[in-house]
């Protein structure tokens, strides 16, 4: 396993280089840079406060050789600094992936709290109108686009009912950026995730436990006389979600870069929003350290959802 | 054996025949047991409602969805403009009915470069395994990761235009890892099974392995996976419009519509405005998925009708 591990960690470098030299080179043949749409009428010869602010940037060097300094500086720790919201990259990542974290665990949780335990009760009663009715109802939420829920949530909790904020991942007042305030602003967008993703856990829960408890195991755990809740607990649960265990670690990668869309709707200052404003001002070493941690969280979430697939199933062996 | 051909008069013949009836095409089968399924029936006739209603919008609504009336911004519904208009000046009604060309137009030709560029990188890796498996997987890997909204602006500044067949083009070079992963795992599993060995050792080549043995074999699941595609590419072009990705004005889509009256006014106070596209685009991918899912039904042979 150890061999495996180093050997799946040393193949995310050569993974990384690739996407980093592409998002580099797509990046500058974008028209234009962040220096470009400086229009202060007090400024006498913009052209050359924009040269000199190139130059200072080493703008004006060939691409190779900003690729080189910038990767070199960046495994030292140095992410440079933004040319928009003027202040190192480093303390503009550290808070959008904080922000980011607490919503998405938010949703995750949400998402097996109830997506799990719904998928095993329909389980437990195939067929019946329960089970008709919550397939129904969570077929229909699969098929909803996210950000439809995350609108209609907005119009009913934020506009009607005025008890939940539009926009914004801190709000004002004396407890602005406690957890708890964190929370308050995450949980629309928390809960528009989770009720599309909710769906797909219960569905492949209910499959899942549905194929398991045809297994001859199951039967021969019958036949010797264990009871319903042992053969339950002991026997189907614990196959069934293995499955799961698959979507739960993809889940792990897209826990900070998954809820782009979601974040530039609700404004909420997280990874998502960084990317989007970044790409929207050319600011080139935001979307360069943004691009590399999505990258790393996706390849990482990969393997674990690898080593997770062997931890809870013995027949896969890695070597 | 000369009875090849069935007739009920004929009572000792070929198995097929043996229950007095003709035999069925599995295609046929298949249509069988999705003309049973209410919901996917329901679904494929609002969706052909919704397709003739974006073809004929000129017959619908003689207003032009790309004029904009400067003298009569923001106004509510009314007799000249059903739904009102927007900020712009946009006639509401008329960009609802004919934005559903775009968002249908994205859907479907997506789903096709999507699909044939799957069906080929996945039957390839596939099928011959080894260093082409690899190397496709890893450019899978690559794709995955790939920053889709600094494409988009790359592409729109080359080739100097914002149409919809940017978008089209952006959608469909980033939307196909998925969809490969999956035809490789099909073709993987096929490869063992006896059938191809069988055509392999009577002397097919690889071609003719791939396309008349393999292929015919992955087509059910392809077309069930291809229905749920549409959906997903056209819940996509919402998604972009919704962060300002999208379809630029005064080209009319859905997620374009929708995504103007986002503000806090409009949502507010102008339910009209906000409502119909996003009902539109709900109602279309419910409507797709039902019908993928019947045609699941319909072409797993364990179903019974």
């Amino acid at each position: 396993m150890g061999t495996y591990i180093t050997r799946r960690l040393l193949g995310m470098i050569p993974m990384l280089f690739f996407i980093t030299v592409a998002v580099f080179l797509m990046m500058h043949a974008a028209p234009g840079n962040a220096f470009n749409s400086i229009m202060n009428p007090a400024i006498k010869d913009p052209q050359a406060l924009i040269a000199s602010l190139e130059a200072q940037n080493f703008l004006n060097k060939p691409l190779w050789w900003q690729y080189f300094h910038w990767i070199g500086l960046f495994v030292t720790g140095n992410w440079g600094f933004s040319f928009a919201q003027h202040a190192p990259v480093i303390d503009l990542v550290g808070p959008a992936i904080q922000n980011t974290l607490i919503l998405s665990v938010m949703a995750e949780i949400i998402t097996l709290a109830i997506g799990i335990p719904l998928g095993v009760l329909q389980s437990r009663k195939p067929y019946s109108g329960f089970d008709y009715t919550t397939s129904v109802v969570s077929f229909i939420l699969f098929s909803v686009p996210y950000f439809i829920f995350a609108i209609l949530l907005i119009y009913l909790f934020a506009i009607h009912l005025r008890i939940f904020p539009a926009q914004g991942a801190v709000g004002t007042g004396p407890n602005a950026g406690s957890l708890l305030d964190h929370i308050y602003h995450a949980l629309l967008p928390a809960l528009s995730i989770s009720l599309v993703s909710l769906a797909f856990y219960s569905r492949n829960t209910r499959g899942s436990m549905l194929e398991v408890s045809r297994k001859d195991y199951v039967r021969t755990a019958y036949a010797k006389g264990l009871m319903e809740g042992k053969v339950f607990s002991k026997h189907v649960l614990r196959n069934a979600l293995i499955p799961l265990i698959t979507f739960f670690g993809l889940d792990i990668g897209n826990l900070v870069g998954g809820a782009v869309i979601l974040e530039g709707l609700f404004s909420y200052q997280g990874m998502g929003l960084l990317t989007i404003s970044a790409v929207n001002n050319r600011d080139y070493n935001v979307i360069m350290a943004t691009t590399i941690i999505f990258a790393v969280a996706v390849l990482l979430g990969n393997l674990l959802a690898d080593i997770l697939y062997a931890v809870v199933d013995p027949r896969i062996r890695y070597n | 054996m000369s009875a090849q051909v069935s007739t009920p008069n004929d009572t000792n013949i070929e198995v097929t025949s043996r229950r007095g009836r003709p035999s069925k095409s599995p295609t046929r089968m298949a249509f069988e047991r999705f003309m049973v399924n209410k919901a996917a029936i329901i679904s494929t006739v609002v969706l052909l409602l919704i397709v003739i209603m974006s073809i004929a919008a000129p017959l619908i609504t003689h207003v032009s969805p790309t004029h904009q009336f400067l003298s009569s911004t923001d106004t509510p519904p009314g007799p000249g403009h059903v739904l009102g208009t927007d900020q712009s000046g946009f006639d509401l009604f008329s960009r609802d009915v004919y934005g559903g060309r775009v968002d249908l137009l994205i859907g479907f030709v997506d789903t096709v470069i999507v699909m044939t560029i799957a069906m080929v990188l996945g039957g390839l890796a596939g099928y011959y395994g080894g260093w082409i498996d690899s190397l496709v997987m890893r450019v899978c890997d690559f794709m995955f990761n790939f920053p889709f909204l600094l494409l988009i602006i790359v592409l729109s500044a080359i080739f100097n235009t914002t149409s919809v067949w940017l978008l089209i083009l952006v959608i469909g070079l980033t939307g196909w890892p998925g969809m490969t992963r999956l035809v490789r795992s099909l073709f993987l599993n096929l490869r063992e099974s006896e059938f191809v060995l069988a055509s392999r050792m009577s002397g097919a080549g690889a071609f003719r392995i791939i396309f008349r043995h393999m292929v015919p074999n992955v087509m059910g699941v392809m077309v069930v996976q291809a229905t749920f595609a549409v959906a997903g590419f056209i819940a996509a072009e919402a998604a972009l419009a919704v962060i300002g990705f999208g379809v630029k004005p005064p080209t009319p889509s859905w997620g374009d519509v929708l995504s103007n009256s986002l503000g806090y006014f409009t949502l507010a106070t102008e339910p009209y405005a906000w409502v119909p596209p996003a009902a539109l685009i709900t109602i279309t991918i419910l409507c797709i998925n039902f019908i993928g899912d019947g045609l699941r039904d319909a072409f797993d042979p364990s179903f019974e009708a």
